[in-house]
């Protein structure tokens, strides 16, 4: 296989990792917001029901996850799935990273001080103004470096997407390497993760510039 | 009378810590409150400003009533928009100043007048710039409160307060995160606006300032008012031995 | 200061990678001059073999035990399993079936399947099948020479190819499902494949799937160095031996010939061949445990 031939084969399959991790960064950020408040909910039941959701999506295996979100439909209801790889494959990243991310949005939202709500609270700022206006803002900054260490992790992660058989980039560094009998395709593979990982560090580096007017 | 509160009852789980307290505020008012820690005073400050929610009793800012008791004996409140309104009547100022760390000495006194009570940005900016001046800050309009000194924070917070124009300022404790010698240029302050007419409730321990700037110091202890009247009778000749015990103590 | 360093690192990375690729591609340029070598060596039998051309990596005369690969379908499709199974036999007979082999020297010598013994009347007709119908070949494209990525980067493989031709010959369409070998079957029972045709051992697996037609033989080996010194599987005593998961060659040491395995120093199990291939030539290991076309692949394609 010739040079070009191999970067082109895995150029496909790093758009392929790419679109895992931007889709998986959209929805999943927002839906650990979500779980985050339903964790948080007075509710006792959600809460229960929000523990329970965060300690499975924490501790099984993301493969697992993923196989089950695939297959599930099927064994459990009969459904058809197919055309439903890629679908699948989103579903069970959004859902894992959520959790991760409801847990650190959660320590983010404890580490602001009482002060601060009660601040708001006498200057007659309401529950949404607050949050959005006092807390967000704060918690962000917290969590940033937590979130950089996630997202970094979601990167290599997107290789498990294979257990669906989804071409991503080191699937096919893996098929590569063993019809050419090469380690050079695992060496790029390397060399892309490292970059897209320098990148994400990079940018995330910038955004907690920009919150570094305050302490 | 900006504000009335009347048989307020207040416990945490099984420790009472308001036993049945009533204070009013006229007008223009400057009342202290002094008392050992634990005595409940900042739990009443914390009532009167809906921090806390009281069990029994009843609260009224300029006349309208905020909580009352059933018959049943317990605490009722007025819906949360209600609520929400009658905030406007009164302001806090906290012990650990509260300031919003991501916004600039100057977002910090115009948000809550923008975007609470809505009034025009323009006039807001123009009233923020004179509390600066008041507070003799204005050279800092544009600095975060992390690059101020805590005497400079809780001016800024003071500021803050004063700009939704309350009809009465509250001070839980307002220099004691300070250190020593930042205490002076907040109770500066503090005196000035008495000057002013500012209606004011302070808990404090300043004992001196209390005596000098209030027209009526209320000693509170173990959840009750143990003696009010006028600062030189509470301070010059208490009738209350526990008093007296206090006044010797903080003397020493 | 410290970006401008990485950027500068990074570069250097992708650079001394490029100079690489330039000796992985010439390296895959000579592969097939070195299989001629072989092939010519093997015709001729007698020929003392040059000293040169002799490879440095060769299978033990005693082989651990022959595998048949077939066809598995899903448990009750017996009449696609048959009508597969008899166009496959119709392939034979037309020729395709060889001429599929001979683009693939590695598996040429284990295709099992002669025109001896095939009845052309059961077999069903060429264009018989239903069109509308779109044949599922699910597969590992981890599998050389059976199913892998082509040099230019397309699906391919012995089994890719003889599968097309099935569906061509019966007018069928055809879709590669290639999946993860370890998922094929949660894939094979959901349907998203309507077979596992991926060089799949029928041997241990013979009351899990209906089964098509047997089309290649396999003989699992012991490759060593060809200077290691070791002859025969006694020699292994001792020995790091190292082996590809979920293969047939690990289950066969896992079970049938456990008592052979107990005798290695370590039975190392790898993800990959590929990894255990290099760790073979860095001397790391003493031998590989591997099937003789998946191990000629890796012979033949090392410059």
């Amino acid at each position: 296989m010739s040079w070009s031939t191999m970067l082109l084969t895995m150029g496909g399959g790093m758009l392929r990792t790419c679109a895992i991790f931007f889709l998986t960064l959209l929805f999943s950020m927002p839906l650990g917001m979500i779980v985050m408040l339903l964790r948080r909910s007075r509710i006792p039941v959600v809460q229960w029901i929000m523990k329970i959701y965060i300690a499975v999506m924490r501790g099984t295996p993301l493969m697992l996850q993923l196989l089950a979100w695939y297959f599930g439909p099927y064994y459990l209801f009969g459904w058809s799935i197919r055309g439903y790889r890629f679908t699948a494959i989103i579903i069970g990243f959004s859902m894992n990273y959520a959790a991760y991310f409801a847990e650190i949005y959660r320590a983010g939202i404890e580490a602001i001080p009482d002060g601060q709500y009660e601040a708001a609270d006498v200057l007659g700022y309401s529950k949404a103004q607050t949050f959005f206006k006092i807390i967000l803002p704060q918690v962000i900054k917290t969590i940033l470096p937590a979130v950089t260490n996630e997202v970094i992790t979601l990167v290599k992660d997107t290789s498990l997407a294979f257990a669906l058989a989804y071409n991503e980039m080191f699937a096919l560094a893996k098929q590569i390497a063993a019809s050419q009998t090469s380690f050079t395709p695992y060496i790029v593979a390397g060399v892309f993760y490292f970059i897209a990982n320098y990148v994400v560090a990079f940018v995330m580096e910038r955004i907690e510039k920009a919150f570094d007017y305050y302490r | 009378m900006v504000l009335e509160m009347k048989g307020i009852q207040k416990s945490f789980a099984d420790l009472s810590v308001l036993k049945d307290i009533s204070l009013q505020v006229d007008s223009g008012e400057v009342v202290s409150i002094i008392g050992p820690s634990g005595s409940g005073k900042s739990t009443l400050l914390r009532c009167a400003t809906f921090l806390e929610r009281i069990d029994a009793g009843e609260i009224r800012y300029l006349g309208e009533p905020a909580a009352t008791t059933s018959a049943q004996g317990a605490a009722e409140y007025v819906s949360a928009g209600q609520m929400r309104k009658m905030k406007q009547h009164f302001g806090l100022v906290f012990q650990q100043f509260n300031l919003f760390p991501h916004y600039s000495v100057l977002k910090n006194i115009m948000d809550a007048p923008v975007h609470v009570q809505k009034r025009p940005k323009e006039e807001v900016r123009a009233e923020a710039e004179e509390l600066l001046k008041k507070m003799d800050l204005s050279h800092r309009a544009d600095a975060y409160p992390c690059q101020l000194s805590g005497g400079q924070q809780q001016r800024v917070a003071i500021a803050r307060a004063l700009a939704m124009k309350p009809a009465i300022l509250f001070f839980d404790e307002p220099t004691s995160a300070l250190d020593p010698e930042l205490t002076g240029e907040v109770l500066k302050v503090i005196r000035q606006l008495a000057e002013e007419k500012m209606t004011m409730v302070v808990v404090t321990h300043e004992m001196p300032f209390a005596r000098a700037v209030s027209n009526r110091v209320i000693f509170m202890d173990g959840g009750v008012i143990v003696e009010q009247g006028d600062p030189e009778q509470v301070f010059g000749s208490p009738s209350q031995e526990r008093t007296r015990q206090f006044l010797r103590n903080y003397q020493q | 200061m410290k970006k401008i360093l990485c950027l500068v690192l990074a570069l250097a990375m992708v650079l001394s990678l490029s100079a690489c690729g330039g000796s992985a591609a010439s390296s895959a340029a000579e592969a097939p001059a070195s299989e001629a070598a072989s092939e010519a060596a093997a015709s001729a039998e007698t020929a003392a073999e040059p000293e040169a051309a002799a490879p440095k990596y060769v299978f033990l005369d005693e082989d651990l035990g022959v595998e048949s690969y077939a066809i598995g379908f899903r448990q009750g499709d017996e009449e696609l399993a048959e009508t597969v199974s008899g166009a496959v036999q119709a392939l034979v007979l037309n020729g395709t079936y060889d001429a599929i082999g001979a683009n693939y020297p590695d598996i040429k010598d284990y295709l099992c399947l002669t025109a001896d013994g095939i009845d052309a009347s059961s077999l069903p007709a060429e264009g018989s099948g239903d069109s509308s119908f779109t044949f599922k070949h699910g597969f590992d494209l981890d599998y050389p020479p059976y199913s892998y990525l082509q040099d230019d980067g397309s699906v391919g493989g012995f089994d890719v190819e003889l599968c097309k031709a099935v569906c061509e010959y019966l007018g069928w369409g055809y879709e590669a499902v290639p999946f993860n070998w370890d998922a094929k079957d949660l894939e094979l029972n959901a349907g998203s494949c309507d077979c596992i045709w991926s060089g799949f051992t029928k041997e241990g697996r013979e009351d899990m799937y209906t089964w098509g037609i047997t089309y290649s033989n396999n003989t699992q080996g012991i490759l060593v160095a060809a200077d290691s010194g070791i002859t025969t599987l006694a020699d292994l005593s001792g020995k790091i031996v190292g082996v590809q998961i979920d293969t047939s060659a690990a289950e066969m040491l896992e079970d049938s010939r456990a008592d052979l395995a107990a005798t290695f120093a370590e039975l190392k199990t790898y993800e990959t061949y590929t990894v255990a291939y290099n760790d073979l030539k860095a001397g790391a290991i003493d031998a590989i445990a591997i099937d003789m076309t998946a191990g000629g692949f890796l012979v033949a394609n090392d410059s």
